[in-house]
């Protein structure tokens, strides 16, 4: 896990991974669109926010954005939208639904950057190749140096711990867990947990309750957009799960978590916060 | 699908219901001590407080009776449906009863209930009865309820219900767009077991009150001209078996989501089997779809292994080819 670790780290240092596609530049972009949430949060980061003229309607970070205009949503954005807006740099994120309208942006002659938001490795590569098209490199480095330290931080603070075994829930019925090749994945691995979902096979499996029993995990995150009572409800009974039996079920419904944005160190803190709340005391 | 079963006498009835009745015991048994877990009945037995104990009989069990009773449920709403309305295609689902329920499930889930809250079921279960009075009453004219009406007025409201859901789907977030999934796809988590005994206890009233008005039923599919000369108060029957089969529906698509194929197929095969008298066919389809889905789900929730399967994708893929092959045979025999 350490050697894990470590690499994505190192990765994050070293950079150069990125196949970031850039089209030939036609000097830095004055009006820019951006169709996801991580995206936007990642040109804020970089201070080139004030050349937003049109994001996704699920954009909600920084306060700043709430004044900028919406282009349709992160699954389906408006072409048209989005033309009307005038840009000079489209910023998108592979979505289910978005391929056809990113596709038709750019054959309506708009400059296109397609950047992935799954992982850390994502992340980082995002920041750079949105920094190269806006032709501030040096911020790109600067800011993917400043989110590997402070995601360095919070695991300092637990790396001396023995790692606890973590269930990471994001719905409760059908309950589906996180699982490996995941943010969450990494986050977990960072804040001192060991993902008791990660042998799963895929990245959001749908597990059965009785798995939970057999897998005893020590801390159960619920990350769904459910209540306290619900997740009380759902594992009561469990009574030989250690997480149940110390009343260590942490309620986490946190958009930070949901997103690989400069705010995963946040997200990682919170995770850390939950899984060895010792290290946080006092 | 003309061929004469034997008439049903109160010999066969026994003998059949029995034979289904001790599957059913067998089912449930076999199925609780399969999962992608591997638990000792011995242990669980020995230890209450063991692990092996709370795997079987807190998450697994009431998770098999949910099936049992959901199952059954829609298998005999499904028989007595298409007694009522004549057409073979009739099946829970069609009339748009589960629609409404899963469309004020989903309302409930994004105006902030949780998932697990008993809050979802009972809207779900409002939600079908609001759907059972728009249909019935949409579908009456002049004091009469014709299946005609009652089957295009459900297909009609079916599609609404659907277009609903879409809508809600297309503008939730990314976390409640996995609630709205439950409810097309259909899931059997496991709930607990006040609210599977509340589930049970009202299907058996809904078998019963089906299961007074079977004779009817049986007049009634034979012609509802003979019927009347009989003393068969058509119009009444009619109201009654519909009202009777929605609340079944209802019922179990509250505490399920839309399971398909259960409420379609087996009444089907068992009327291959059994012949159609609705004195027999309507305990045989509960016991049977009672075996059908705990079955089923204990597929969905083995094959792969830690990972769940929707199991509404395995009552599909399992039931339908095997009806396709039922149906083959008979068909071929009935020629011969």
């Amino acid at each position: 896990m350490r050697v894990r670790l470590s690499a994505i780290l190192a990765a994050a240092a070293l950079g150069g991974c990125a196949p970031a596609p850039s089209p030939a530049p036609a000097g830095p972009p004055a009006r820019i669109v951006s169709l996801a949430p991580s995206i936007t949060e990642v040109v804020y980061a970089l201070g080139a926010g004030e050349q937003l003229v049109g994001v996704c309607a699920q954009c909600d970070y920084p306060p700043a954005v709430a004044s900028v205009p919406r282009v349709g949503g992160y699954l389906v954005p408006s072409v048209e939208v989005t033309l009307a807006r005038r840009p000079d740099l489209v910023i998108a994120a592979p979505s289910p639904g978005n391929r056809e309208a990113v596709r038709a942006i750019e054959r309506a002659g708009v400059r296109v950057l397609v950047v992935h938001d799954r992982t850390l490795a994502d992340l980082w590569a995002s920041i750079r190749a949105v920094a190269g098209a806006l032709g501030t490199p040096a911020a790109g480095e600067r800011l993917v140096a400043d989110v590997t330290a402070r995601l360095g931080e919070v695991h300092a603070r637990v790396a001396d711990l023995p790692p606890r075994r973590v269930l990471v829930i994001v719905g409760h019925r059908p309950l589906v867990a996180v699982g490996r090749g995941t943010l969450q994945d990494e986050l977990l691995t960072m804040a001192g947990g060991v993902n008791v979902a990660a042998d799963a096979g895929q990245v959001w499996p749908t597990l059965t309750l009785e798995l939970v029993v057999a897998r005893a995990p020590e801390v159960i995150v619920d990350a769904a957009m459910g209540s306290e009572a619900g997740a009380r409800e759902l594992f009561a009974g469990l009574t030989t799960v250690p997480a149940v039996q110390n009343g260590r079920v942490v309620m986490l419904a946190d958009e930070t978590l949901l997103r690989a944005g400069p705010r995963v160190p946040e997200a990682a803190a919170a995770l850390a916060r939950a899984i060895h709340p010792e290290a946080f005391a006092g | 699908m003309t061929v004469r079963p034997p008439h049903l006498t109160a010999g066969r009835l026994v003998t059949a219901t029995s034979v289904l009745a001790l599957l059913l015991a067998a089912t449930l048994v076999a199925t609780s001590l399969v999962g992608p877990v591997h638990v000792s009945l011995a242990r669980a037995l020995a230890g209450p407080e063991s692990t092996d104990a709370v795997i079987l009989f807190r998450t697994r069990l009431p998770r098999v009776l949910l099936g049992a009773v959901v199952g059954g449920s829609l298998a005999a709403a499904g028989a007595a449906l298409q007694a009522l309305l004549g057409n073979p295609l009739a099946c829970p689902h069609l009339l748009g009863i589960s629609g409404g329920a899963a469309v004020a499930g989903v309302l409930a889930l994004v105006a902030g209930a949780d998932a697990v809250s008993p809050v979802v079921p009972l809207a779900a279960f409002a939600g079908a009865l609001g759907a059972i009075a728009i249909v019935a009453l949409g579908a009456r004219a002049g004091g009469r309820t014709t299946p005609h009406a009652v089957l295009l007025v459900g297909v009609v409201f079916n599609a609404l219900a659907a277009a609903a859901l879409m809508l809600v789907n297309a503008l939730a977030s990314y976390t409640q767009a996995q609630g709205v999934l439950f409810w097309i796809m259909g899931s059997l988590s496991t709930q607990s077991y006040g609210l599977i005994a509340g589930v049970m206890l009202y299907s058996l009233v809904g078998l019963g009150w089906l299961g007074f008005h079977a004779q009817d039923l049986n007049l009634l599919a034979a012609g509802e001209e003979g019927a009347q000369q009989l003393g068969v108060e058509v119009e009444r029957t009619r109201r009654a078996v519909f009202l009777a089969a929605s609340l079944l529906v209802g019922a179990a698509v509250s505490v399920s989501g839309m399971i398909g194929f259960v409420g379609l197929i087996v009444p089907h095969l068992l009327r291959l089997v059994l012949g159609p008298d609705q004195r027999l066919l309507l305990p045989a389809s509960f016991l049977g779809g009672a075996i059908f889905l705990a079955w089923a789900d204990t597929l969905a929730r083995t094959l792969l292994g830690p990972v769940e399967l929707p199991v509404g994708v395995v009552t599909a893929l399992t039931g339908g080819p095997f009806f396709l092959y039922l149906l083959r045979r008979h068909l071929r025999r009935a020629l011969a």
